[in-house]
């Protein structure tokens, strides 16, 4: 039986009114209900009884909502669905404000960025010299020798040290040695061309270092005299399209190498990057079975399973049974160890690990520069502290415009989301922020990186090629999203609807303990990176500008003159007879680092020199008669060298520190000291003494670094002046001067390469270091300060908008505009201040935990840190006062209209 | 009768199955065809009806056409392909999990 219409009517309307309205369902039930009550009333029922027994089996208006509410939750549980909607919503609210939306991605990809290369730069620092297959097995020797009160930590070993370990400890599998000798000019046939990166090594280096033989046999590779490895990069600079292997360079003019080997260049991350290997054979030196003369830089290769400090706890053993007796005999015969320990003497042989050598060494013979581990952790927590900075200006924003989004929480919440939904909701959309800041830091990275890599003279590169790479991305933006999101979600998720749709919730910018302590630490950080820079700038100021006890400028200084002959002298005498240069001395010995070195023991004559406490260890300079008129150097007392003294040949200068070490009993001019000169062999021979006639003191000058003392130092006039000519100039115009020098060597010194310096630019190469990090400090400092005035400048235009009506009420009874700057900025003033009290003592400590490596440093007075401060807060209140007084010099009309 | 619990887990593949059965059905149907081929004793009931079959066309194993019937609307339920494929190896499932019980159970199924 069919229901006729009016029934089907009543049925429609009567669904509607329990609540079954939803559309897809409300049919389906209709028809099925109809159905139902079809069948009932076949059993010669009245359709009202009927349609009740089928509402029965229902469950009433109950059973009918139930399904209708699990008909739409089964329809409705694809996340997909979720996830659509939080991101929609997400990007509505980030296009709506998008000034805050701006300011929050410049800040958050600003601060990626500099996590990025920061990440780029440690991950790089952290691989040097692992790509050596024995990495974990390779060690070195690293000496500490304290004698005639000079003490010297250095990676020079005796010539005899590698070989002995290598024979009679079975821990040893192989041991090497390198050379140092400075640069060669290096000649196919032709022309020279200067090659720095050379040096002399033992076969085995190969062995050690598992080095990539393109060429050659690594084996057989150096084991003759006169033999040597090159990289391939040489290769292909002398042997353009040839095979090099076989062929001959030749070194310094004279000597003939042939090619054995030709290997991989090496990578950047490698503690060296030797050019050319020469064959230690050759060399006499490395030859001589002695312990007293250090020159050899010692590497070893253990074993597997060698523990390397029970191989150390065996030196001593080793240098009492070798070297004392060498030493005894040497220095006489009433040396006893007892005495060289009475004394305060010692020679102390320690491994240093491969792995070690980049990050935690910097000791006297070292191949390069490296680096220092204390400088990671600072760059790592520089970096972290700008991201969050960075993140804390992402939290300020959202929780200060809370206001603004609590009625959308409040209906949200009235229409039934639960509290974890505004969070995934919330979350959604910092993480949306943060991938898009994220994509803009890799992008903002690659920009930056040649800039970096100039300041840290590195070659980092973003490895675009690496899936990795991306995985990292993703998991950063996660991170970072997570990190600044978290607490806006929980602040804003926990408002109670009821106050909230009244109206009555608490004003964004008033619940603001939280937000003022994270301001307060955004500008401490921020402010202790600026007394940062400052102070680093300033002692390198210092350095540049100090008195050094010589005169730095106007000296050029021409290298390599060993390639004009015999032509040396008349060289010099040419260029002086042009008059335009004022000094000319020559000698390797010159008051920068890096230049020669030499020193001995020498004692006050007529003192017992078996007697350790007499001998004084010093530098012994070996110059000629213009050397200190050309350096610019003081004489204390006495006199400068003169060719009116015959006797000079047998004088010395001495500077005040070792006027002080020698300690003379009577007159210092005219006093004695002497040495023990060399014997056949070139050890020391005692019956050979040696000694020089006091002329003059010098005052001391700086010849290291300013982390340094000035060491005692002597001078004395060389037989036969070798080595670099430096000129004093007068001309300002140094291109002039180059000019004319390099004529003048073209003339003489026809094919030779011309090298030269100036003196105050190699000086600065001693604080390249600092000066790089005065530079990335200054970056990191501006980009703090300025994520920190971009997020301080969003909170400022925040109050201002929410204070509108104030102002407007303000100004119409007759406050100034001036005064409303400052009621607008003052609350944040404070914070600054607060700021400021916080990060001084904070920078107070790292400067003087920065500047104890500096035997010279600058006072750091208070006026620094006032002048951060002020700097500071200048910012800070320009940044806010642009919207405060945008804000007070508004028409009080306009705001006080709108209602 | 069966109760209800019993049921849950079986709700869908039963629907599949006689979807297959019969071709095309609207909601009452199925029920009445159920409780015809269960002699009674399985009654679908609305509440849980309805929302597996939109669950299943939401899934995409079923497809709908609605027919007008004057003031009524009917909407037919049918296989899609993918839902056809489905009910094979629902069947095969259930069957498998019929004789694990049997086994568990320790009682002897007989097969007809």
């Amino acid at each position: 039986m069919t229901l006729t219409s009016e029934h089907i009517e009543y049925i429609i309307k009567d669904l509607n009114y329990r609540g079954i309205v939803v559309e897809g369902i409300q049919e389906e039930l209709i028809d099925h209900i109809c159905s139902a009550v079809e069948e009932e009333m076949t059993k010669e029922k009245r359709f009202i009884d009927a349609y009740r027994h089928v509402l029965e089996s229902f469950g009433h208006t109950a059973g009918l909502r139930e399904t209708q509410k699990q008909v739409i939750q089964s329809e409705n549980k694809k996340p997909k669905d979720m996830f659509k909607n939080y991101f929609t919503v997400a990007i509505r609210n980030l296009r709506k404000h998008s000034f805050y939306s701006f300011i929050n991605v410049a800040g958050l990809s600003i601060g990626v960025a500099i996590c990025f290369i920061i990440v780029l730069f440690v991950i790089n620092e952290l691989s040097y010299d692992k790509h050596f297959v024995y990495a974990d097995r390779i060690y070195r020797i690293k000496s500490d020798i304290k004698f005639g009160g000079n003490q010297y930590k250095m990676l020079y070993a005796p010539p005899v040290m590698a070989n002995t370990l290598a024979t009679e400890y079975p821990e040893v599998e192989a041991a090497i040695r390198f050379r140092e000798r400075g640069s060669y000019l290096v000649k196919r046939s032709m022309d020279n061309i200067k090659e720095d990166k050379v040096i002399w090594t033992d076969k085995d280096f190969f062995k050690l270092f598992s080095i990539p033989v393109l060429a050659g046999n690594a084996e057989t590779a150096l084991a003759e005299p006169n033999s040597i490895a090159i990289s391939e990069a040489i290769a292909h600079k002398y042997f353009p399209n040839e095979n090099a292997l076989g062929q001959t360079l030749i070194l310094d003019n004279d000597m003939n190498m042939k090619i054995t080997a030709v290997y991989k260049t090496l990578p950047a991350n490698t503690h060296f990057h030797f050019d050319i290997l020469i064959s230690l054979e050759g060399l006499d030196e490395a030859k001589r079975p002695v312990w007293y003369s250090s020159n050899f830089q010692t590497y070893l290769l253990l074993r597997p399973g060698t523990d390397a400090k029970q191989l150390e706890n065996k030196f001593p053993e080793l240098v009492v049974k070798r070297a004392m007796p060498q030493l005894a005999e040497v220095l006489g015969a009433d040396f006893t160890i007892e005495k060289f320990v009475a004394a305060g003497n010692k020679m102390e042989f320690t491994l240093q690990p491969l792995s070690d050598i980049h990050l935690k060494s910097s000791l006297q013979g070292e191949f390069e520069p490296n680096f220092d581990i204390a400088y990671i952790y600072l760059f790592v927590a520089v970096a972290l502290f700008i991201l969050i900075i960075a993140c804390i200006n992402f939290m300020n924003l959202s929780t200060a415009r809370s206001a603004n989004r609590a009625k959308e929480v409040g209906i949200r919440k009235v229409m039934g989301s639960f509290r974890s939904h505004l969070m995934r909701q919330f979350l959604t959309e910092s993480i949306l922020l943060s991938l898009i800041s994220v994509v803009l830091a890799v992008l903002t990275a690659y920009l930056l990186l040649p800039l970096f890599n100039q300041l840290s003279d590195r070659t980092l590169a973003i490895p675009f090629e690496q899936p990795m790479l991306y995985g990292i991305i993703t998991l950063a933006a996660l991170a970072v999203g997570l990190l600044a999101g978290i607490y806006p979600s929980f602040f804003l998720s926990a408002f109670k609807p009821v106050s909230v749709l009244k109206g009555n919730v608490a004003m964004g910018m008033k619940s603001g303990f939280i937000r003022s302590s994270l301001v307060v630490f955004q500008f401490t950080v921020s402010i202790f990176l600026v007394i940062g820079t400052l102070a680093v700038n300033r002692q390198l100021n210092y350095i540049q500008t100090k008195k050094l006890g010589f005169n730095k400028d106007q000296v050029i200084v021409i290298e390599d003159t060993y390639a004009l002959g015999t032509n040396r002298m008349p060289f010099k005498d040419e260029i002086m007879r042009s008059g335009k240069m004022e000094n000319a001395t020559i000698t390797g010995f010159l008051p920068v680092s890096g230049t020669w070195r030499s020193d001995n023991p020498w004692w006050v004559e007529g003192r017992d020199p078996g007697v350790q406490e007499n001998m004084v260890s010093l530098q012994n300079w070996r110059v000629d008669y213009d050397y200190i008129k050309t350096m610019g150097m003081n004489i204390m007392a006495g006199r400068d060298f003169s060719l009116d003294f015959p006797s000079d040949s047998s004088a010395v200068i001495v500077n005040e520190a070792a006027l002080k070490r020698f300690n003379f009993p009577g007159e210092v001019i005219g006093s004695k000291i002497a040495t023990f000169g060399d014997g056949e062999n070139g050890e020391p021979d005692r019956n050979n003494l040696i000694t020089l006639t006091v002329v003059g003191v010098v005052e001391n000058f700086n010849f290291e670094s300013l982390k340094q003392n000035v060491s005692p130092l002597m001078i004395e006039l060389s037989k036969k002046p070798e080595g670099p000519i430096s000129f004093r100039f007068q001309s300002q115009n140094t291109q002039e001067v180059i000019q004319l020098v390099e004529a003048k060597w073209k003339e003489m010194a026809p094919g030779q390469p011309f090298t030269y310096y100036f003196l105050d630019e190699r000086f600065g190469t001693m604080y390249a270091a600092e000066t790089r990090l005065g530079k990335i400090f200054g970056i990191f400092s501006l980009l703090a300060v300025l994520i920190a005035c971009l997020g301080l400048f969003a909170l400022t235009s925040f109050t201002a908008e929410q204070r509108t009506k104030e102002i407007g009420i303000r100004k119409v009874l007759g406050a100034s505009v001036s005064s409303i700057v400052v009621l607008l900025s003052k609350e944040f003033g404070k914070l600054v201040l607060i700021a400021f009290v916080l990060a001084a003592p904070l920078a107070w400590y790292g400067i003087e935990w920065w500047l104890k490596d500096y035997t010279y440093k600058t006072e750091i007075g208070i006026g620094l840190f006032l002048m951060a401060g002020i700097a500071a807060f200048l910012i800070a209140w320009i940044t806010m006062s642009f919207q405060s007084f945008k804000a007070a010099s508004s028409d009080p009309v306009k705001s006080l209209r709108s209602e | 009768m069966h109760s209800p619990e019993l049921l849950k887990g079986t709700l869908q593949t039963i629907l599949l199955k006689v979807l297959k059965d019969h071709g095309k059905m609207y909601g009452y149907e199925i029920t009445q065809r159920v409780k015809e081929l269960s002699d009674g004793r399985i009654l679908l009931t609305e509440g849980a009806l309805y929302p597996s079959l939109h669950k299943l066309e939401a899934d995409g194993h079923l497809k709908t056409e609605t027919v007008m019937m004057g003031k009524r609307v009917r909407k037919y339920y049918s296989l899609t392909t993918e839902g056809k494929s489905q009910v094979k190896e629902r069947v095969t499932e259930f069957v498998e999990f019929i004789r694990t019980m049997g086994n568990v159970l320790q009682v002897e199924i007989s097969r007809q």
